[in-house]
């Protein structure tokens, strides 16, 4: 009789989480869409309001220049750190290859000029 | 060949040349009878312990200890591999889980420290990960820095298909229980429904992990093996079960159904997306703060701009290090004598059922939506099915089947969105089963 009890028991719990599972994955969804189709906007426009102006685009904002600094400094930094990054090093092959040298007859080591070998 | 035939000849001849020697001495010399028949014991004991070696060894290796299960289990291993490898279905998954299933079930002489059930072997150490529930958040950061949620967040009416699929894991739920599974095992099986992987390891290994009690006094079942397994073989076999289900719930017109395109998302609202579904969604179930946080954390380092290295790392080698350690720890976790059980073949039966009933979910529940809305806003009901998780296999599943019945609509961002608020949905609905019965 017990595990009975026990099973219808499980079962309406079952029940239970099954509805109010279903329940919060929707109402979490359906929050967390509602917070998209319209709390975003809303805080995209605080944003707005709050940084008034400082959100600017880089071509509107004014270039506080320095008189001194030219084009031909920059042109001249430029090259020097293209030269710096670029032409540090020699360029080598590093293909390495063992050329086999031609040699010259010499008869100074000779094998047919031994001590055992006399002509 | 000829080398190895003369070394053979010449140890047989070494081993067998003393008894012939012995042999012959006694038939011809009586005198030193005593002598020869010691040196014939010795050799005789020899040749006993060799064989009794030979036996012992033989003892220890597989063929021995085989089991039909074994054999069975390994066959298993090796049509997933050739799934794997021959049809494409979720290689990455399919292989080290296949290969896996032929480590886990080469049969051995237990208490050597070599199965992944024994505590101490290698494979135990590498294991803890899928029973703690470690692996799985580090799967779902690589996750969170792969996705792109900006068609959910241009299209945010599309969430409800991802919650709608998991009337699948509810169902399943119920369905588990009915065929006399406790709660904390039926709500483990019922993750399977969610269509996601990590999230059923999760799920199975705080609830149905062999080690919790309750309440009547007896231990839950080990149930992890099986339900990853079949999670991920029905995730692998997502292009097989959807497509007819597609056909026979959405009429010939509605599949044909063009969606606008998704509007442009800017910046900043991909950057408040992981924020604000973070804090929403935890403080909503706070137990799935293991994969949601890892989630929208990934998400997070994706869209910031600045941490382009943290996400590059999290979606390509972080993921792939702890694929490939839950896939074979998975894998070889269906060890023959734990795994082949009805409660095995009953979860698969239920899982098969469950991706049922949660593409029909969501397919039904799309349709339900396009009761509400007219003209363009009119959603294509077939990306309802791509609302169970299975990222991107089901939305590419939705995508084929539209071009099947109108060549020029592209459905695949669409169905990105449901599929990727699947993840979301199924992740809370495990943290909902597992506060009420954690």
């Amino acid at each position: 009789m017990t595990p009975q009890i026990l099973e219808i028991d499980q079962l309406s719990e079952g029940y239970i989480i099954l509805i109010t599972g279903l329940l919060i994955v929707f109402g979490s969804l359906i929050i967390l869409s509602l917070f998209f189709k319209y709390g975003v906007p809303i805080l995209l426009y605080v944003y707005k309001i709050i940084t008034k102006g400082r959100d600017r685009k880089i071509k509107d904002i004014a270039i506080a220049a320095d008189e001194k600094f030219t084009g031909e400094i920059a042109a001249a930094i430029a090259t020097a750190i293209h030269l710096y990054l670029h032409e540090k090093h020699d360029t080598e092959n590093a293909i390495l290859t063992i050329k086999q040298a031609r040699k010259l007859y010499s008869p100074w080591s000779s094998k047919i000029y031994g001590t055992q070998n006399r002509l | 060949m000829k080398k190895i035939l003369i070394i053979f000849g010449v140890l047989s001849l070494l081993i067998f040349i003393r008894p012939a020697l012995g042999l012959n001495s006694v038939q011809t010399n009586t005198e030193s009878t005593t002598i020869v028949q010691a040196d014939e014991e010795t050799s005789e004991r020899f040749i006993d312990e060799a064989i009794g070696g030979i036996k012992q060894f033989y003892q220890y290796t597989g063929f021995a200890n085989a089991t039909s299960g074994h054999l069975l289990m390994i066959l298993i291993g090796i049509v997933f591999i050739y799934l794997g490898i021959k049809f494409d279905y979720e290689p990455l998954l399919l292989i080290p889980i296949g290969a896996g299933v032929i480590i886990g079930n080469i049969p051995f002489v237990a208490g050597n420290q070599t199965g992944i059930y024994e505590t101490g072997s290698v494979l135990n150490y590498l294991y803890f990960g899928v029973v703690k529930g470690i692996y799985p958040p580090l799967i779902f950061l690589g996750i969170g820095a792969m996705t792109d949620f900006s068609s959910l967040i241009a299209n945010p009416k599309l969430m409800l298909l991802g919650a709608a699929a998991q009337i699948g894991v509810f169902a399943t739920f119920l369905g588990a229980l009915y065929l006399g599974f406790n709660l904390p095992e039926a709500g483990a099986i019922g993750i399977i429904g969610g269509a996601d992987g990590p999230t059923a390891i999760f799920l199975s290994s705080k609830l149905a992990n062999g080690v919790n009690i309750l309440a009547d006094g007896t231990v839950v079942k080990n149930l992890i093996g099986p339900i990853a397994i079949a999670a991920y073989s029905y995730m692998a076999l997502v292009p097989v079960i959807q497509p007819p289900l597609m056909r026979l719930l959405i009429s010939k017109e509605d599949r044909k159904i063009r969606m606008k395109a998704p509007r442009a998302v800017s910046q900043k609202e991909k950057m408040l997306f992981p924020i604000i579904a973070l804090i929403l969604t935890t403080f909503i179930s706070p137990s799935a703060l293991p994969l949601l946080g890892m989630l929208f954390f990934g998400n997070l380092l994706k869209e910031s701009g600045r941490t382009e290295r943290l996400a590059d790392t999290a979606r390509t080698k972080l993921i792939d290090i702890v694929t490939i350690l839950l896939g074979v720890t998975v894998g070889a976790s269906t060890q023959a004598d734990i795994f082949i059980t009805k409660d095995s073949m009953l979860i698969f039966g239920l899982g098969a059922i469950s991706f049922v009933i949660a593409t029909m979910g969501g397919l039904l529940f799309a349709k339900f939506m396009n009761l509400f809305l007219k003209g363009e806003d009119r959603i294509n009901p077939l990306i309802g099915a791509a609302g169970v998780s299975a990222v991107p296999d089901s939305a590419r599943v939705v995508h084929a089947e539209a071009l099947k019945s109108d060549p020029h609509n592209y459905l695949l961002m669409h169905a990105m969105a449901p599929n990727v608020s699947g993840v979301i949905g199924s992740a809370i609905a495990a943290g909902i089963i597992l506060s009420f019965l954690g």
